[in-house]
């Protein structure tokens, strides 16, 4: 079989995939009855594979296939999982709640004392003795490797080094509140807040990249641009999104003339 | 002019949809080109896949989901090949369970180009749930975290993993990370214990959190979103993509500048009709 050819499913399925991408971008229009639609089947097929996933890599290996092999232990950690369930008995009776709802205490103090021992040695090792040794620069080493600025190692160096120092000391002192802000503390403090509002940037700055990523990669394959050209002579991805296109829009209107989409217009 | 601009304060913000499309859509079917230049990072990334020898085996954590597979399926493609190119051996793993279907069939893919054979050339262990315990487990024991592969083979009888237990055991661990779990999991709880060499590639918004790592040493490279994955595409196809195929990251990364541009131009022109309607205002009052 040649390696490039496609089943009808998966011309179907190419056309389904596209189809729903642009119901999901009718939402940017208003909010609609076909985004809805795709909305809901994004989230139960979300749940559906969840579940089989979780099923196949947790309660088959750690709990089926135990139990059948005859590891009764496997019973323990089922029974905490048990009594976990007990806090949903909340929502359906006060009463069955306050007999049997402190039994899922147990298994959360489990899930806490074992989360914080992990989190904990993590972050005192890795995030906090690492990283507090790498805001005390070598300025010998910098000086040596770099000089004081070096533009083809986007601007390592001495400059670096210090504005590094000194950005965080300012930025620790912002939120240091156990004197009062002079006039000094207040320079020191602006400066904490400039050295923030730049670090908020640059978060920003990749966050719409980001999500400029995203939209890049749902035109791309709108465009068929995402696959071989050998497959997209066979799924044909720019005759499904003008098809699409036009069937989403024929829809709004007529959804429009309909009456839907008022409330939404009002606000 | 001022009309236009004091219109920006209460235009219809589906017009800056429509705006946003158009600047996506039109360089993608109108493809122009920028240069880029190689990020220090990347470049880093790609020498500690380059210092590997063939024969090695490197552990590849796949953790990426459909919503980031834009910024991240390019980095994973162009490893994959970079990695079979090199004879090196590749065991992958996931602790995303959205993962495995989106990385079975580029593994297969890429793997049968270079007429590599499943279970000795690669292997793929599955999904693990557990988060950071999973993390915890495969740096201690992988095959007591994996007993079987994903094609339900014990993972000690695999002829790739003899002589690998450990995640030190690794020359290279590659985590391909579009959030929680990911790198910033492996550098916690187990780069650091077992002195790993780990190499990263992530998502934009991720990696202003993830730079402070390469610096101190913690990661050997670093690819940060849409790109980074063009960057390490233009390292490992230097005389572009090979036969008929695509590189996504480098076809998506002008159009990507050309957005940037569109935001910042929205930036620029909102905030001088925010100050204008405000002056206005004043004067009107």
């Amino acid at each position: 079989m040649d390696p490039v050819a496609l089943t009808g499913f998966d011309v179907v399925g190419a056309w389904v995939s596209i189809m729903l991408t642009l119901m999901i971008l009718s939402f940017l229009y208003a909010d609609n009855p076909v985004y809805k639609l795709a909305e809901h089947l994004f989230l139960g097929i979300s749940i559906g594979i969840g579940v089989i996933e979780t099923y196949h890599g947790v309660f088959k290996p750690n709990l089926i296939d135990k139990l059948a092999a005859g590891n009764w232990l496997s019973l323990v950690p089922l029974a905490l999982c048990l009594m976990l369930f007990m806090k949903v008995t909340s929502s359906l009776s006060p009463t069955v709640y306050r007999k049997v709802g402190w039994l899922a205490r147990i298994p959360i103090a489990f899930i806490v004392a074992a989360y914080a021992g992990v989190k904990l040695t993590g972050e005192a090792n890795a995030n906090l003795m690492t990283q507090v040794a790498q805001t005390m620069p070598d300025l010998s080493t910098l000086w040596a490797q770099h000089g004081l600025w070096d533009w083809s190692a986007d601007g390592a160096g001495v400059i670096s080094g210090v504005l590094l120092v000194i950005g965080l000391a300012a930025c620790l002192l912002h939120f240091y509140f156990s004197a009062p802000h002079g006039k000094a503390m207040t320079i020191v403090s602006r400066f904490g807040v400039l050295v923030l509002m730049l670090s908020f940037g640059a978060s920003f700055g990749y966050t719409v990249m980001g999500r400029i990523s995203l939209a890049i990669g749902r035109a791309q394959e709108l465009l068929g641009l995402d696959r071989p050209p050998a497959q997209v002579v066979q799924i044909h991805p720019r005759i499904a999104s003008v098809v699409g296109t036009v069937l989403i829009i024929a829809f709004l209107v007529a959804w429009r003339a309909r009456g839907g989409g008022q409330e939404d217009a009002a606000a | 002019m001022l009309k236009l601009l004091l219109y920006f304060q209460h235009m219809d913000r589906r017009w800056i949809f429509l705006g946003m499309g158009l600047s996506i859509l039109l360089p993608l079917l109108f493809p122009v080109n920028f240069s880029f230049r190689v990020d220090e990072r990347v470049q880093a990334l790609y020498d500690s896949v380059e210092a590997l020898q063939p024969g090695d085996t490197v552990l590849v954590s796949a953790d990426f989901d459909p919503a980031s597979r834009p910024e991240l399926e390019p980095f994973f493609r162009a490893n994959l090949d970079h990695l079979f190119r090199k004879d090196v051996k590749v065991v992958v793993l996931t602790l995303w369970d959205y993962a495995p279907p989106l990385v079975v069939p580029i593994l297969d893919e890429i793997a049968d180009r270079h007429h590599k054979v499943y279970g000795t050339d690669y292997v793929f262990l599955g999904f693990k749930p557990g988060k950071e315990l999973a993390i915890k487990a495969i740096g201690e024991n992988i095959p007591k975290t994996f007993p079987t592969d994903s094609r339900g083979t014990p993972t000690t009888e695999l002829p790739i993993m003899q002589g690998f237990k450990q995640a030190k055991d690794f020359p290279l661990l590659i985590s391909i990370s579009a959030g929680f779990p990911g790198t910033r999991e492996y550098v916690l709880q187990i780069q650091g214990q077992y002195d790993l060499k780990i190499a990263s590639s992530c998502t934009a918004v991720s990696a202003p959190d993830y730079i402070p790592f390469y610096k101190a040493g913690q990661l050997v490279g670093l690819a940060g979103g849409m790109p980074g994955s063009a960057q390490y595409e233009k390292l490992v196809y230097p005389n572009g993509p090979p036969e008929g195929q695509r590189l996504l990251a480098t076809q998506a990364i002008n159009v990507l500048n050309l957005g940037h541009l569109y935001i910042i131009g929205l930036i620029v022109l909102g905030n001088i009709g925010f100050f204008l309607s405000r002056r206005v205002g004043e004067e009107a009052a």
